[in-house]
């Protein structure tokens, strides 16, 4: 289903709500002590989510850490939905899940998984005051840097418009930082695109912002880039027709998390 | 010798203030970051004064410039031929009620000077020819369909904009079609599928698009284009915007041996002064002059008076042969350069409008690198586009140049001991 005037659609916000969104979770219990408590004395367990007509992919929660996976094939709990916008409205908070397996596990969704889901929604659409705490405010903006960045290659490989993007973007890996803090690797291979949640080794394009209040501002689309790039709080090199495209995606992701 | 590094403090204060005042500060091709300032503390942000070959910018560093303000400057800034013709005409009138009879002879100028002409149609920049292009196609065909070459840069207007622009729609581009330079068999499979459909093919006279090797047309290819468009009843245009006059005086049609139906020129028109014009053919006439098409400015009289003094000087020195000379003797010298210091410099297009890139990596980066070091040293040059040559440029400024490249890439080397 396709909004008439955002041109957003359905699919590809259920390929944002699992890559970018519930993806982020791994962050999450890296780097928030809030989560890893959550976590603690948790025992091994796996929860699939099963998109019909959408993305299929498997949360692992393993020594208090989590790791996302394509596919649900392996999981103990199975989360099915009938389609890509039953599953937005997990999301959304609009929709709950009945397991097709693994009832048994009932007591972790209710008591682990839906606190860390709970957990990231206070911290990707914080309370103005919670920015206040420095310290919420720097993992919140962390988590928001890593959904974004993973949110790019979905809508690039999705959204009809990100894909005339990325069909601009020649092969190569960009390299998408925060100096001196987060880093992604957006790999790019026949015009697909791929993010991996690591510092880029050997870009052919680079873009970094100059620190998390700035990366804020942006993200919260307070500034432009733009003109931060002339102040120089942006900086870029390389294969600027990469970055020029990505940037493009940029503003489609500002359309789907907004 | 070693050559002083440049400072850009008032630069800096000056762009801050701007920011506050100016979206993005300077926004478009000559900003930062379409500009490709990298890294935007080695450049300069505004400029104080221009004058032939050089600019000085607001902290009074001198620079060989290259770019020549993306074009416009053909004869060298402030050429005393010019601006003279603009000076009397300005005490004539310039924005009048009536226009200025000078209107008819610069007209009549660039009717006897572009061989494809029988007509020019005035305005004000690149784009409002194009459009005005696009137009008159649409109008005399009652055709909706265009066709792009992949790459192409032919103004601002929501129509030359593509679909995941800020601020275009679907709509504006609905019509668009797309093709790969110099891939005439893909034209021609492009025109049958939408048989009867294409109102106009639209390209730059070569490849010069940003961010890749410039190509020149393939033996034979605009022979075969000019042969289908015919065939096939589609306006074929050439955005002649950029290499306008620096190939040719007849057009860049003329240069690579076929005739436009339209024709748009702007940037060496004038030496910098506003006006460009959309030349056509007879049979294009009357389609032109049923648009609804103008502007407050587009019949002012001293761009006219400038343009005609520009043309005739262009004329009298034979620009096109001296640009192509100059343009060989300094990219053959930079290629030497690099080569002397280990470096592939890749220079390819015209040598009027020459494009340049350093192959040793596959991400520009070390291009980049070059580039800024000769940036710091007065030779304002570009990493992302094509350059321009002026008639004011000597053998002296061209020798300085290479000087100051040697030594940039001596200082690129060293700092990437790791490729030597």
């Amino acid at each position: 289903m396709k909004d008439p005037i955002t041109l957003t659609d359905s699919k590809t916000m259920a390929y944002i709500n699992m890559y970018a969104v519930l993806g982020t979770l791994e962050n999450l219990c890296e780097i928030d002590p809030v989560a890893s408590a959550i976590l603690s004395n948790q025992k091994p367990i796996s929860v699939g989510f099963d998109v019909a007509g959408g993305p299929k992919a498997t949360l692992y929660f393993k020594n208090g850490r989590c790791r996302m996976e394509q596919g649900c094939t392996d999981c103990d709990v199975k989360l099915p939905f009938s389609s890509c916008e039953k599953f937005n409205g997990l999301i959304d908070g609009t929709v709950t899940p009945i397991p097709s397996k693994g009832f048994q596990h009932i007591k972790f969704l209710l008591k682990v998984f839906t606190p860390l889901t709970d957990r990231l929604s206070a911290l990707m659409r914080p309370d103005p005051e919670d920015l206040k705490d420095r310290e919420f405010f720097e993992t919140s903006t962390k988590l928001m840097f890593y959904t974004i960045s993973v949110a790019l290659s979905q809508i690039a490989n999705n959204d009809e418009i990100g894909k005339f993007s990325a069909h601009l973007i020649p092969d190569g890996e960009i390299s998408f930082a925060i100096k001196d803090c987060v880093a992604a690797t957006i790999r790019v291979k026949d015009h697909r695109l791929v993010t991996l949640k690591q510092k880029c080794e050997k870009p052919r394009a680079a873009m970094e912002f100059d620190n998390l209040d700035l990366a804020r501002d942006l993200f919260d689309g307070k500034v432009n880039a733009v003109a931060c790039i002339g102040e120089g709080t942006i900086t870029m090199k390389g294969m600027i027709n990469m970055i020029d495209n990505l940037n493009r995606i940029l503003d489609r992701v500002a359309i789907y998390l907004a | 010798m070693s050559f002083p590094i440049y400072e850009h403090k008032v630069s800096r204060e000056l762009f801050d203030r701007a920011t506050k005042v100016i979206p993005s500060g300077v926004y478009g091709h000559l900003g930062p970051a379409e500009g490709n300032f990298i890294p935007v503390c080695d450049w300069p942000l505004f400029g104080d004064k221009a004058k032939g070959a050089y600019f000085w910018d607001v902290d009074g560093n001198k620079y060989i410039d290259y770019m020549c303000a993306y074009g416009p400057n053909v004869l060298g800034y402030c050429d005393k031929d010019v601006d003279a013709a603009a000076i009397a005409q300005s005490k004539l009138g310039n924005c009048t009620t009536s226009p200025s009879r000078i209107t008819v002879d610069f007209a009549e100028l660039m009717v006897d000077t572009v061989n494809c002409a029988d007509w020019a149609f005035f305005a004000k920049n690149g784009n409002d020819v194009t459009t005005a292009a696009i137009m008159t196609a649409r109008a005399a065909t009652h055709r909706k369909k265009i066709i792009f070459v992949n790459g192409f840069y032919h103004g601002v207007s929501p129509w030359t904009q593509k679909i995941d622009y800020p601020g275009v729609i679907p709509e504006d581009v609905a019509n668009n079609l797309y093709v790969d330079w110099n891939d005439f068999e893909a034209l021609e499979k492009l025109v049958a599928e939408n048989e009867g459909e294409i109102a106009a093919f639209i390209s730059t006279p070569y490849m010069h698009g940003n961010y890749r090797d410039n190509e020149t047309p393939a033996a034979g290819y605009w022979q075969k284009v000019r042969e289908l468009c015919t065939r096939k009843g589609i306006v074929l245009i050439v955005d002649d915007v950029r290499c306008g006059f620096r190939l040719d005086l007849a057009g860049s049609d003329h240069y690579y041996g076929f005739e436009a139906d339209l024709i748009c020129f702007c940037k060496a028109i004038a030496n910098g002064w506003n006006v460009s014009c959309l030349c056509g053919k007879e049979s294009l006439k009357g389609a032109v002059s049923s648009l609804s098409y103008t502007g407050s400015y587009w019949l002012s009289s001293v761009p006219f008076a400038a343009g005609m003094a520009c043309i005739n000087k262009m004329k009298e020195i034979d620009a096109p042969k001296l640009f192509r000379e100059k343009g060989l003797m300094l990219t053959n010298g930079l290629k030497d350069a690099a080569a002397n210091n280990g470096f592939d410099l890749v220079v390819s297009g015209e040598p009027a409008l020459f494009y340049l890139r350093i192959a040793n990596d596959d991400s520009m980066m070390l291009h980049q690198e070059w580039v800024a070091e000769c940036v710091k040293r007065g030779i304002f040059f570009s990493s992302h586009h094509n350059h321009f040559i002026n008639a004011a440029m000597s053998d002296k400024d061209i020798n300085l140049t290479l000087e100051v490249a040697d030594e940039a890439f001596k200082v690129v080397a060293a700092n990437h001991p790791e490729l030597f």
